[in-house]
């Protein structure tokens, strides 16, 4: 049976695609599914980063789309999930180098040896983007809850539903202080102006900027609150109903309440 | 100013010599460019200089949501280059200063539809009109890049302390040609993770760039809150950011203001040290 096929996209750069397909794969590769991540974002990728594998890269997508070497000669895999692997963008090539036809030729025989292939889509709406949905039997959406994102999202979904493409949005980088005072959108707002379906929440935490950095996935952090998170987002794609997260942080009265019932 | 004026005879009206027209590019996206772009061209303008903003992120615009423009936007960028209306049609005065406008980007059509022998020409004119014309840039460095940096003199590379985002500003770096002399931003800098050697610091990010730094702008919830609400921080005067993107307008105009950088205690070898050994 073929992998399930997820683009991963946003339109508006910088909202967190990347750590997204890096930490949904990890995911979902730590409950124990063949699990390979695609950077479709040639010329600038940065999933090799964020999973820390930079310096372990021989060939790259370009290559295997030029037969200048086989697929698996360009697979890398994780060291800390074994059923993990990644597929690296090249860095000296542009996006006009892979036509779509040839990006939906890999990500098919990508997903004949996996049972999920998740692509890193670039930003913005050009033949990068086109490439990355070329083959993809569904979608992520991630948007932040600002407006320049949340319109980026809309002109991107409206392109996923012209293919026909199942979407489910993740919003990202919620910050529950500025939703409570009122200075940005709750996810009910977003999910409204956007319509599609929630897959997952996710608040705006430092420890992603640092894992990020490390190029360290946080879903290996262990009792990390982040990594709960994404572990809920890998049990709703795998058909789960999962209530979702409360990002409200117990504030001082919260906590000397709870201490109080408990005691 | 008043000394170069002196020192150089005066054009003749119809000789004024042509504006700047710097593009504000990144790499990668979410990095800043829009708010960089609306920010330090509305600092410009309340100095006094006319100043022009484009939007050259044709089909996922937001230079009009930023600046509050949003519901004056008649006609975009394509109108004008497919010579369906004049470029005076197409330009929105800003609520705020008549020395800026904002010529916007059309949402429904593609990068590719943007002919970049025409923009170099709309680009040029817009210079013989504007002491400064800014050209926001779509994230990538595909077509719509191209695009925006064809018609543009100088460059402004925004980064922020992260290793894609650096990675990113390097490769755009390497795109231009150098006689846009790129100089450097670095945006969403948070001092206090920095100071836990949990973000690079200014130092750690050019010491990878080298790139004349322009200035340092601080990670602020303020400037969410203002760009949802469409009001450049920059007129703000009781705010920090709103500062350091007044002085990076300053430097921009030739004027000598040192660049303070929020300075972690110590440790700033160690993390680079580090940063390499990671990711070389």
């Amino acid at each position: 049976m073929s992998a399930r096929r997820i683009v991963v996209t946003s339109g508006k750069g910088g909202v967190g695609k990347t750590t997204t397909t890096a930490n949904v794969g990890a995911a979902l590769a730590k409950r124990g599914h063949r699990v390979t991540l695609i950077d479709a974002d040639i010329g600038l990728r940065n999933l090799d980063l964020v999973l820390g594998v930079e310096k372990r890269i021989v060939f790259d997508i370009v290559e295997v789309v030029e037969g200048r070497c086989q697929l698996r000669q360009a697979l890398i895999r994780d060291k800390r999930f074994e059923t993990l692997a990644i597929l690296p963008a090249a860095q000296t090539r542009d996006k006009d180098a892979v036509t779509e036809q040839q990006m939906a030729r890999v990500v098919e025989d990508v997903a004949a040896m996996c049972d999920f292939v998740l692509v890193d889509s670039p930003a913005g709406i050009e033949n990068g983007f086109r490439n990355a949905v070329a083959s993809a039997t569904e979608a992520i959406v991630v948007t932040t809850p600002e407006v320049s994102s949340i319109r980026d999202a809309d002109r991107v979904i409206g392109k996923l539903v012209e293919r026909q493409l199942p979407i489910r949005l993740i919003v990202n980088r919620i910050r529950t202080d500025m939703v409570r005072s009122g200075d940005m959108m709750s996810v009910d707002d977003v999910c409204e102006i956007l319509s599609s379906e929630l897959l997952g929440t996710v608040p705006d935490d430092e420890e992603i900027i640092d894992t990020t950095n490390r190029g360290e996935p946080v879903v290996t952090v262990p009792g990390s609150r982040l990594a709960a998170i994404y572990d809920k987002i890998a049990r709703r794609l795998e058909g789960e109903l999962v209530p979702f997260t409360n990002l409200e942080e117990p504030g001082i009265f919260g906590r000397l309440f709870a201490a109080f019932k408990a005691s | 100013m008043q000394e170069f004026a002196s020192q150089v005879p005066a054009a003749p009206p119809d000789q004024k010599p042509l504006g700047r027209a710097i593009v504000v590019t990144s790499g990668k996206g979410g990095v800043g460019k829009t708010t960089t772009t609306a920010n330090v061209g509305a600092a410009l303008a309340a100095a006094g200089a006319r100043v022009a903003l484009i939007d050259a992120d044709v089909g996922l615009r937001n230079l009009d949501l930023v600046l509050g423009l949003e519901s004056r936007v008649r006609y975009h960028l394509l109108d004008v280059l497919e010579e369906r209306v004049t470029l005076d049609d197409a330009l929105v005065r800003d609520k705020r200063s008549e020395h800026l406008v904002l010529l916007a980007a059309a949402q429904a059509r593609e990068k590719e539809d943007v002919d970049t022998e025409r923009m170099t020409e709309l680009v040029r004119a817009l210079r013989e009109r504007f002491d400064y014309v800014l050209i926001d840039s779509p994230a990538g460095i595909e077509q719509g890049f191209r695009n925006a940096a064809a018609g543009a003199t100088e460059a402004i590379i925004v980064c922020m302390p992260e290793v894609s985002s650096v990675r990113d500003a390097d490769r755009v770096v390497g795109l231009l040609p150098q006689t846009m002399r790129p100089q450097l931003i670095v945006n969403r800098v948070r001092p206090a993770m920095v100071r836990k050697g949990k973000m690079l610091s200014v130092e750690d990010v050019n010491a990878i760039l080298r790139l004349p730094l322009l200035g340092v702008v601080l990670d602020e919830p303020a400037l969410i809150v203002a760009a949802n609400r469409g009001e450049p921080v920059s007129l703000d005067a009781g705010s920090a950011t709103g500062s350091a993107y007044r002085d990076i307008a300053r430097r921009i105009a030739g004027e000598n203001v040192p660049v303070a950088e929020p300075a972690p205690e110590g440790g700033m070898f160690a993390r680079i040290g580090a940063f390499f050994r990671g990711r070389r």
